[in-house]
């Protein structure tokens, strides 16, 4: 389905400009995407439609809408954006000084409100007095279908503004207000991390989408965290340079094994195996990724996690008395592999062929200090290996460093003295 | 390597204030009260805060008063705890905190406190690191940090730590500079750095600088002005500031200035802002940039105000 709005001129009445925008979100609820457009791009996208044998539009619009696309001529959003505040303010502060229970449904009053802070919030997304009087009117309806409404807003405002926090924090707040009352709950996570990846594609290493997956998970089933750690595989694999979505990983595989820790008694054994081949996977992997892309910072970190990880969960089972089941005996002779490993993936990263090469420098830099925060952070389960600790002694590692990466010699010699 | 522009900074400053015909500067109205918090910083450690009418900008502060207690980022916003903070800063750069009935707004901040120690923003219930760091900030500047239990603050703030060193948004978010500073400065007013270990945050914290001697707040990310004071703050506190180069990190920020209309801004040759300014001066005046006033890495306000209010003096 096509369809066309606009036409209007710069000069318009900034009532009449609000009263247009506002009418073409009511015609068109599908939009799914906003932009400002400059004049100038605006003839071109008129062209385009022709081609696409449409109604040209009028010349010199202020509006451009075209499947479910919206465009905003950058003309006019300053007198949009005051009318659409006047508007606002006007509609709250009538709804605040009426009181919510004065206030009769359908009487006219809500609808402006949410109207008229829909259109402040697609000028000004991060206008938290707008937000908030959406969350008010929408909390007193307690309806499953107008919050899933918001969270379609959210969206169309994260289409132009993917960084915006309360746009964010948005979504949170109606997913905490549906939690426990709807069936459909598992449902709506997957979708909020698909849309998350779906504006990481776009906007790189958006901290505030990526916090927002983060937090989904504590609301996760099981079976809905290891699909995620399926899912993100690809897309880290492809985005390497991302910590944003390795930590994501990371917080997927720390909730398996807090799910583990609870379940001590019965099944251990088999949780401890899967957990174990989870972790081997991902340090086979991440090795891979590193011999692949040469002086990536984000692997190298996420391979720090993976080990300390692997040591504290698998390192002290060695020690556990208690546990003498084959495979876990198994387990513990793979430390000495672990460690031997390490060190040849150290020994084969931290030659630099040649010096010129920044990549290869990064690379026997964040190697070197790698094995050294390894070293730093696991010293206890280190000491009892005698036979690797040797090779780990902070001489070799701190000749490495001081060459590759002298600008932070005052940290090597206050970690190695 | 150029020199600080003070007196182009202070009439950018300025300037700023009476945009009134863009777009991007009026749809920012919303967040007025933390502008007014950065650049009148700005202008008070460049030793020129005298420039500035205080009568005129105490009672716009006072306008932005809700009658929960809490602040609005301008007048007819709702209150929030981001603006209640930059609220009672601006007071004290000013020594006026006597104007607020201090019960009030420390009554609306000790409500935003949560069962398990975090706090909300506001009242619609977002949990983040950053607002037990205001609330603690704003609560210890008005000498009533006794209305909260600190203990269980501090234990959320600690439940927020990652395995890096760092600390996220809440518990298991990702490590960001941003965050750390409200971390670490939280943790710092409460007496509980104890509780963070150095070596390893330090570490963490010092990888930011990148080659151009500027700092990330991230991984991968570039390097920007503003974790200049994100990062080094956060390295003074927990006294391993000497883990990265202050030489070329102010090179760094000298060659983000707009020499010719004042303002910094986040990456050499990029568009200034006030956000920026703020963030350049101050981390300047961390490295002890000649010329500058002193400022608290904790309080994010000069040295002398912050004594005033704890010392009196
Ligand atoms: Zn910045």
């Amino acid at each position: 389905m096509k369809k066309k709005e606009g036409s209007s001129y710069p000069e318009s009445k900034p009532v009449d400009l609000l009263h247009q925008f506002e009418h073409i979100l009511e015609a068109d609820p599908l939009i799914d995407e906003v932009g400002f457009i400059h004049p100038s791009q605006f003839a071109k996208l008129t062209e385009e439609a022709d081609d696409a044998t449409d109604i040209p539009t009028s010349e010199c619009p202020s509006f451009w809408n075209r499947d479910h696309k919206f465009g905003v001529s950058t003309l006019v959003l300053l007198p949009l954006y005051n009318a659409a505040k006047l508007a606002f303010m006007a509609a709250i502060g009538e709804y605040k000084r009426l009181g919510p229970d004065v206030v009769v449904s359908g009487d006219g009053l809500e609808s402006e409100v949410m109207k008229h802070s829909r259109a402040l919030l697609l000028l000004s997304p991060d206008f938290g007095t707008a937000w908030n009087s959406r969350k008010l009117i929408v909390s007193k309806k307690q309806d499953l279908s107008i919050f899933m409404d918001e969270l379609l807003l959210s969206e169309l405002v994260l289409s132009y503004s993917p960084k915006s926090d309360h746009a964010w924090s948005h979504r949170r707040w109606v997913i905490k207000s549906v939690t426990g009352k709807c069936s459909t709950l598992q449902e709506i996570l997957r979708k909020e991390s698909e849309l998350v990846e779906k504006i990481a594609e776009r906007s790189k290493m958006n901290y505030r989408a990526w916090n927002h997956r983060c937090w989904l998970v504590s609301y996760m089933t099981r079976e809905r965290v290891l699909q995620e750690l399926k899912k993100s595989k690809n897309w880290a694999g492809l985005h390497v340079a991302d910590n944003c979505c390795f930590h994501y990983r990371r917080q997927l595989m720390l909730r398996i094994l807090k799910d583990s820790s609870c379940k001590q008694e019965n099944a251990s054994a088999g949780y401890a195996i899967e957990i174990y081949k989870l972790w081997k996977e991902e340090l086979h992997w991440n090795e891979t990724l590193i011999k692949q892309y040469i002086g990536r910072e984000a692997l190298w970190l996420h391979r720090r996690f993976l080990s300390l990880c692997w040591m504290k969960q698998f390192v002290t089972d060695v020690n556990d008395v208690s546990c003498n089941s084959e495979q876990k005996i198994s387990i513990s002779n793979d430390f000495g592999f672990f460690i031997s490993n390490e060190l040849q993936l150290l020994h084969s990263c931290s030659s630099v062929p040649n010096s010129d090469f920044d990549d290869f420098k990064a690379q026997a830099t964040f190697s070197a200090s790698y094995m050294l925060w390894l070293t730093k952070q696991s010293s206890e389960f280190l000491s009892k290996d005698s036979e690797h600790q040797e090779k780990l002694t902070a001489g070799n590692l701190k000749t490495l460093l001081s060459k590759v990466c002298p600008e932070r010699s005052s940290l090597w010699d206050s970690l190695m003295g | 390597m150029g020199e600080l522009a003070t007196e182009k900074h202070v009439q950018y400053i300025l300037s700023v204030e009476k945009r009134k015909d863009d777009f991007i500067s009026v749809a920012m109205e919303y967040l007025r009260m933390n502008g007014a918090y950065w650049g009148l910083t700005t202008l008070d450690l460049l030793g020129k805060l005298d420039a500035i009418d205080v009568d005129e900008v105490v009672s716009w502060i006072m306008k932005c008063q809700h009658e929960s207690g809490g602040f609005g980022g301008n007048i007819g916003h709702d209150p929030h705890i981001l603006y209640t903070l930059s609220a009672v800063q601006v007071l004290a750069l000013f020594d006026k905190l006597n104007v607020l009935d201090v019960e009030k707004v420390t009554n609306y901040i000790a409500g935003l406190q949560n069962e398990d120690g975090s706090f909300s923003g506001d009242e619609w219930g977002e949990v983040d690191t950053r607002f037990s760091y205001i609330a603690i900030c704003c609560l210890s500047i008005l000498h009533h940090l006794n209305k909260i239990n600190v203990e269980k603050a501090v234990s959320y703030i600690v439940s927020c730590k990652n395995l890096d060193g760092g600390f996220g948004c809440t518990p298991g978010g990702e490590s960001h500079a941003g965050q750390i500073f409200c971390c670490v400065g939280a943790l710092a007013i409460t007496g509980s750095l104890h509780h963070i270990d150095k070596d390893l945050l330090g570490w963490w914290l010092c990888e930011r600088q990148v080659k151009a001697g500027g700092l990330n707040g991230r991984p991968e990310k570039l390097p920007d002005v503003c974790y200049s004071w994100w990062v080094l703050s956060s390295l003074i506190m927990i006294d391993r500031v000497h883990w990265i180069s202050k030489e070329k990190l102010v090179k760094f920020i000298l060659d983000c200035q707009d020499t010719e209309n004042g303002g910094i801004s986040d990456r050499p040759d990029d568009a200034v802002d006030v956000y920026h300014t703020y963030f350049g001066v101050a981390g300047l005046s961390l490295l002890e940039y000649p010329g500058l006033k002193a400022i608290d890495p904790a309080y994010a306000l000069p040295v002398d105000v912050v004594n005033k209010i704890f010392f009196g003096r």
